[in-house]
């Protein structure tokens, strides 16, 4: 119940006000019961002065009969244990009986209070109703109205009446609600001024705390009385504030004590140590001569207690360690011994306990709140633990003196006994068992500190969990058990490396290294050592040290130790050496600097860079970016591209549903989950030529070569130095540097010389062969192959053939072969083409040549009568000068062909031309068959510069057909009768005469012919028609055509030309009545040696005219 | 007055660390790096309340038997840290807080410095010096 509180040695402290009865006592008896029930039920609300908040509380009370002797004096402070309340009680209910007795009682009761000045009291008329006398009519006055007309005339709440509830009706319910309810209100008043009095006297005793004399236990227990107050009100959290004033004013007496100001009563909480009894949360009470440790203890246990009814366990937790570390310092500054190890003790249960209640009292969704205050708490309990194991001497690496065992008895006995229930024992059970054996000892030590880092790992705090860890990894080393510790050590550097202390990192490589020597783990020993060796945050004697630790214990490796270069060696750049692409079977050359850390010269027995195909880097392109975001740093995930993919949703029957973009966020991934970086593979690399390399600490510069022998992009990959078989590798080279190693193949050319390559001639073209970047096989041959009409030859005094076979003699790459090749095309066929063949492509390569002849020829037919001579002109069509000699005209057996060319020989140039006329020997016919002829010639070159001396022959062969004489026409020009002359503009006449010949007439072409004079406009004016037909066939006489021409200019003047041609007449259809023409009349001309116009040439002389009247 | 000063990088590598006594600085260290920890947590539920943005001090972190341990944030995210020896009940809130500021105050002129890469670690001897007198309480 509020107010009241069982203290272990059953003690009441009962800080309920005390109500006074006085009056008719039996009925009060029978009411009490219900009324100190009914009095805390219901809350009422609490006004205070000093503008602090109304706060509804809850009241109880005690009841105790009215002594003139007990009650209060005025000006008292502790009103608090008076009585403050009276309350006078009566069942009279007849006027008079009142006036004759009660009244004076009452008059007499209340000039006692008022001689006190006591405000506070009631009157309550207990009425008892009868079934009976509730029909009578009511009395003109009752009691109450007298009590209240003689006692409380302007306060009318002080007096009351109540039907009697012992009789249960409906009726009185009201009434004793009123009853409760009005005593409520008057107690909390008066209650109230008492308080508000407790609290000024608090005040004023505060004021006087620098004043001799003045004790800090009696105010404590002074404000203490107010804080219980508040307490016993349900005011908890002011409760805890009036706890909280105690324990800062205290430290603040502790701290101006040290500084000087000492006070005397401090004197007593600086005795030497005796008992340090473990701190005991829940109902507690203080000793009357408390040592520091137990008023400390007190005071947080009453905090914890407060802090509990307000449900805010976990702030008992976060202010247990400023409280723990409080304490310390204040034994520290009061300068209070103690045996050793008894602090840690009471430290050590004092942290336990607050832990164990939290954990009875924790809530579910307070585990966060919660455990962000034990993780430090439970760090701070096996720390003190692990203090007290070294004291005792109960760590692994020893055993526990006769004086440590002492000193064990000795702080058990100082604990006291606080046995636990068997299930679960008390802190102090715990840490007597804990100190009893080391495996105890051990055994509790671990589990604590690995809840402690669980719970840091728990609330997200690693780095801390990781110290813990470190801790751990130092006792498990004493244990013996290195495997754990190297684990411990091994997350610690994680997460020292992560946040990138190095010298944290390094410290606890050290650590490791004497772990993993412990454990006799050479591989890891070297890893370590190695990294040790490196570090410039280790001294660098002990760099040294572990360096030749490292070089010794690695003649112990059998197989090979990869370990990453990290900050052991440094790439600082990486350089091809060679200049653009690199040729497939040259060296490839890349220079290196690197950065050794080691503290000294080390002796590489290889260096070697690996390659990577750049196909293959395509491939694995997703999985390499990823390699390399690891390399570099575990990036923010925050700077990351988002993955955004489309994403289409299908209705069941495959229609579109919905269209959307989707983010996959990648997973989270432990970036430290792969230790080593990806593994190149180091079969194809490039290698240092000179070895044993040595690397001095600082820059060296390597050179790494290789010889191309695959074609392709290559990048660079890691780079590895082997010591022995320790196999140093860095990460992957980035930024990347590529090498390109490329191929040239062979090439093959066929080459013409300057001039156009002429037809008949022997000349020379260059076949010329480049090797490419690769030697090529010996006994590799070219071949070529001439199409019809051209030979080939590469041999000089070899003949000439269709094909070749040319064998390659340099075969070293890039040299080139020239071959000369002979070649004579035939005079027929311009165009030719010659085939390479050869191994390195696939199909032969055709050469297109064109060729073009030496010389060209022209052939005319001239005729004279019937004679017919054939002029041959030859026309030189190249640079050379060509000696023609001895042409030939032939046009069978059975033709006769006079020459009459002169026998020499003759020398042609370019567009010079030669001339040659036969005449052919044939008597006209009636069949003239077409002549072939044939024309030859030899021809030499005359040039030094070809050695082609030989004689050739130029050919030409020719058709001529028609060529017989059919008709002779004769014309000329007479001036008209009577005329002597022919004059301008004087008609003259143009006699026409066509003479056809003796074969003529038999040859079954035409009989009719038409003749048309074409004359020049300007010369002539043909008068009349200038055409018409003749025909022959029924007279074979020549016919003569006199036509007037009139000549239109001076001098001598060309006759006009006459044409002949085959006139073929129109056809008629006989058939039909009408005559229509089927075809029209046409013209066919005659073959140039067909028709002979002697007259040809001839001239007329034509003179002026008489007069100029006809010029015009 | 202060017996350590770090200043920590955004990516929670240390720039650079002092320390009175130089026997103790492996051990300071080690407190540093753990308070960490509760600056990030700091950090983290300080965006999620909306507390005060321009408050950069962040109090203190926790508490040792032997140490206190303070910090301080920049709107770059570079943590100051001041030890404490908690023996020195003499010192004020205030007094860490206008330590801080004074740190900030220099650190923010030593970054000015053309020729300071950012993100290097500090070596300067004058800014070493000046964080000692700020330390000892004469700046």
């Amino acid at each position: 119940m509020n107010g009241t509180e069982i203290l272990e040695n059953d003690l009441f402290i009962d800080r309920r006000p005390i109500i006074t009865c006085a009056g008719e006592l039996e009925v009060f008896s029978l009411l009490e019961d219900n009324l100190s029930q009914a009095l805390p039920q219901d809350s009422c609300e609490w006004r205070r002065s000093l503008g602090r908040p109304v706060r509804s509380v809850h009241i109880g009370a005690n009841f105790a009969p009215f002594s003139t002797a007990a009650l209060p004096k005025p000006n008292q402070w502790d009103m608090i244990r008076q009585p403050l309340f009276h309350i006078y009680w009566t069942e009279c209910v007849d006027v008079d009986i009142y006036k004759t007795g009660i009244k004076d009682e009452i008059e007499l009761w209340l000039k006692e209070l008022a001689t006190r000045e006591i405000p506070d009291w009631l009157i309550v008329v207990v009425e008892n109703y009868d079934g009976k006398r509730a029909n009578k009519l009511l009395p003109r006055t009752t009691v109450l109205d007298k009590i209240r007309a003689d006692f409380a005339p302007k306060q009318g709440d002080r007096c009351i009446s109540v039907i009697n509830p012992g009789k249960v009706e409906s009726r009185s319910a009201d009434s004793w609600r009123g009853l409760v309810s009005r005593v409520r209100h008057l107690v909390l008043v008066s209650y109230a001024r008492a308080v508000a009095r407790l609290e000024e006297h608090v005040r004023q005793q505060r004021e006087k705390r620098n004043e001799v004399g003045w004790n800090f236990l009696q105010y404590f227990k002074l404000q203490e009385e107010l804080a219980q107050v508040l307490e016993m009100l349900g005011l908890y959290d002011e409760a805890l504030v009036q706890y909280d004033e105690l324990d800062a004013l205290f430290s603040q007496f502790v701290i101006n004590g040290h500084t000087g100001d000492a006070v005397n009563w401090l004197v007593n909480f600086q005795k030497a140590l005796e008992r340090w009894h473990g701190l005991k949360l829940g109902p507690s009470h203080l000793e009357d001569d408390p040592s520091i440790l137990e008023l400390r203890a007190y005071i947080f246990a009453k905090q914890a207690h407060m802090l509990l009814l307000i449900n805010k366990i976990w702030e008992i937790a976060s202010r247990c360690l400023p409280f723990l570390h409080n304490c310390t310092r204040e034994i520290t500054l009061l300068e209070v011994t103690a045996p050793p190890g008894a602090i840690s003790c009471w430290l050590f249960l004092a942290c336990m306990e607050v832990l164990q209640t939290c954990e009875k009292f924790n809530q579910a969704d307070q585990v966060e709140a919660y455990s962000l205050n034990t993780a430090p708490l439970w760090a701070y309990a096996s720390q003190k633990l692990k203090e007290l194991g070294e004291l005792c001497g109960l760590m692994p690496n020893g055993t526990p003196s006769s004086e440590q065992l002492h000193i064990v008895v000795g702080l058990s006995a100082g604990m006291g006994d606080n046995p636990g229930s068997p299930g679960a024992p008390s802190p102090t059970d715990k840490l007597k068992k804990a100190l009893c054996s080391q495996e105890a000892f051990n055994k509790n030590y671990l589990e604590l500190a690995e809840l402690a880092m669980g719970t840091y790992k728990h609330i997200g705090r690693l780095r801390s969990a990781r110290l813990i860890g470190r801790d751990l990894a130092f006792f498990y080393l004493l244990l013996g058990e290195t495997q754990k510790a190297a684990a411990f050590l091994g997350d610690a550097l994680k997460t020292f490396e992560q946040d990138n202390w190095r010298e944290l990192a390094a410290q606890t490589q050290v650590d490791l290294a004497e772990c993993y020597m412990k454990s006799s783990d050479t591989r890891k020993f070297i890893r370590t050592c190695a990294a040790i060796a490196s570090s410039p945050y280790i001294d660098t004697l002990i760099r040294w040290s572990y360096f030749d630790d490292m070089l010794k214990c690695l003649d112990l490796l059998e197989k090979p130790l990869v370990v990453p270069f990290k900050d052991i060696i440094k790439i600082i750049s990486v350089n091809v050496r060679n200049d653009g692409p690199i040729m497939q079977d040259c060296v490839m050359e890349v220079e290196a600097v690197l950065d050794s850390n080691f503290p000294r010269e080390i002796l590489c027995t290889k260096a070697l860079l690996s390659i990577d195909h750049d196909k293959e880097q395509k491939k694995l392109k997703d999985k390499n970016c990823r390699n390399v975001s690891k390399e570099i740093k575990p990036k923010d995930i925050s700077m990351q591209r988002l993955k955004i993919q489309r994403h289409l949703d299908y209705k069941q029957d495959k229609q579109l549903s919905s269209a959307s973009v989707v983010c996959k966020t990648t997973p989270l991934k432990r970036a430290d989950s792969s230790a080593s970086p990806p593994q190149s593979d180091f079969t194809c690399c490039l290698e240092c030529a000179k070895l044993p390399l040595v690397l001095t600490p600082g820059l060296n510069v390597i050179r790494l070569s290789r010889k191309a022998t695959e074609t392709g992009k290559f990048q660079l990959g890691q780079l590895a130095v082997h010591v022995r078989e320790l196999e140093l590798i860095s990460s992957l080279i980035i930024p990347k540097v590529s090498l390109e190693v490329k191929r040239e193949e062979p090439t093959v050319r066929l080459d013409k010389g300057l001039s156009p390559l002429l037809l008949g001639l022997e000349q020379r073209m260059e076949l010329s062969v480049t090797i490419g970047s690769y030697e090529i096989e010996k006994n590799s041959t070219v071949k070529l192959i001439a199409s019809r009409g051209l030979s080939i030859q590469h041999l000089e005094d070899s003949p000439l053939q269709s094909s070749i076979d040319i064998a390659i003699e340099q075969t070293q790459p890039f040299s080139k072969m020239v071959t000369s090749i002979r070649i004579l095309a035939d005079i027929f066929s311009q165009d030719q083409q010659i085939t390479i063949n050869w191994p390195w492509s696939p199909k032969p390569i055709p050469v297109q040549l064109s060729f073009t002849p030496p010389l060209t020829c022209g052939i005319r037919l001239h005729t004279v009568k019937h004679r017919k001579f054939v002029h041959i002109t030859l026309v030189g069509k190249c640079d050379m000068e060509l000696n023609v000699d001895l042409p030939k005209l032939n046009f069978g057996e059975d033709v006769k062909v006079i020459d009459y060319n002169v026998p020499s020989s003759q020398v042609i140039m370019n567009d010079v031309s030669i001339s040659y006329l036969w005449e052919i020997q044939f008597t006209p016919q009636d069949e003239a068959p077409p002549l072939k002829g044939e024309y030859k010639v030899q021809y030499t070159t005359q040039s030094n510069k070809l050695e082609d001396c030989e004689t050739r022959t130029f050919q030409h062969f020719f058709e001529i057909t028609d060529y017989q004489t059919l008709y002779h026409v004769e014309a000329h020009v007479e001036p008209t009768k009577g005329n002597e002359f022919c004059r301008v503009g004087a008609v003259c006449q143009l006699h026409l005469t066509i003479r056809p010949g003796s074969h003529t007439l038999q040859m079954n072409t035409t009989n009719s012919l038409m003749y048309e004079v074409l004359a020049e406009q300007s010369l002539w004016a043909v008068c009349g028609r200038t055409a018409g037909v003749v025909s022959f066939i029924p007279d074979p006489e020549p016919q003569t055509v006199i036509m007037d021409v009139m000549p239109l200019n001076s001098g001598y003047l060309p006759l006009p030309a006459i044409r002949l041609s085959k006139y073929i007449p129109a056809e008629y259809n006989v058939s039909d009545k009408v005559l229509k023409p089927e075809t029209h009349p046409r013209l066919e001309p005659f073959s140039p040696g067909q028709v002979y116009n002697s007259s040809k040439g001839q001239q007329v002389h034509v003179i002026a005219a008489l007069n100029d009247v006809h010029i015009q | 007055m202060a017996v350590c000063a770090a200043i920590i990088g955004k990516d929670n590598s240390p720039k650079y660390f002092t320390c009175l006594n130089p026997y103790d600085e492996l051990n300071l260290q080690y407190k540093v790096l753990s308070s960490l920890d509760v600056v990030e947590e700091k950090l983290n539920s300080g965006t999620k309340s909306g507390s005060d943005i321009r408050e950069l001090y962040l109090g203190m972190l926790y508490s040792l038997e032997t140490h206190k341990i303070y910090g301080y944030v920049t709107n770059t995210k570079i943590k100051f840290v001041i030890i404490v020896d908690s023996t020195n009940i003499a010192i004020r809130d205030n007094e860490i807080r206008s330590m801080f500021r004074k740190l900030h105050s220099i650190y923010a002129d030593y970054v000015c410095n053309p020729f300071h890469i950012p993100g290097d670690q500090i070596t300067s001897k004058s800014f070493d010096e000046r964080v000692k007198n700020i330390m000892t309480g004469n700046a």
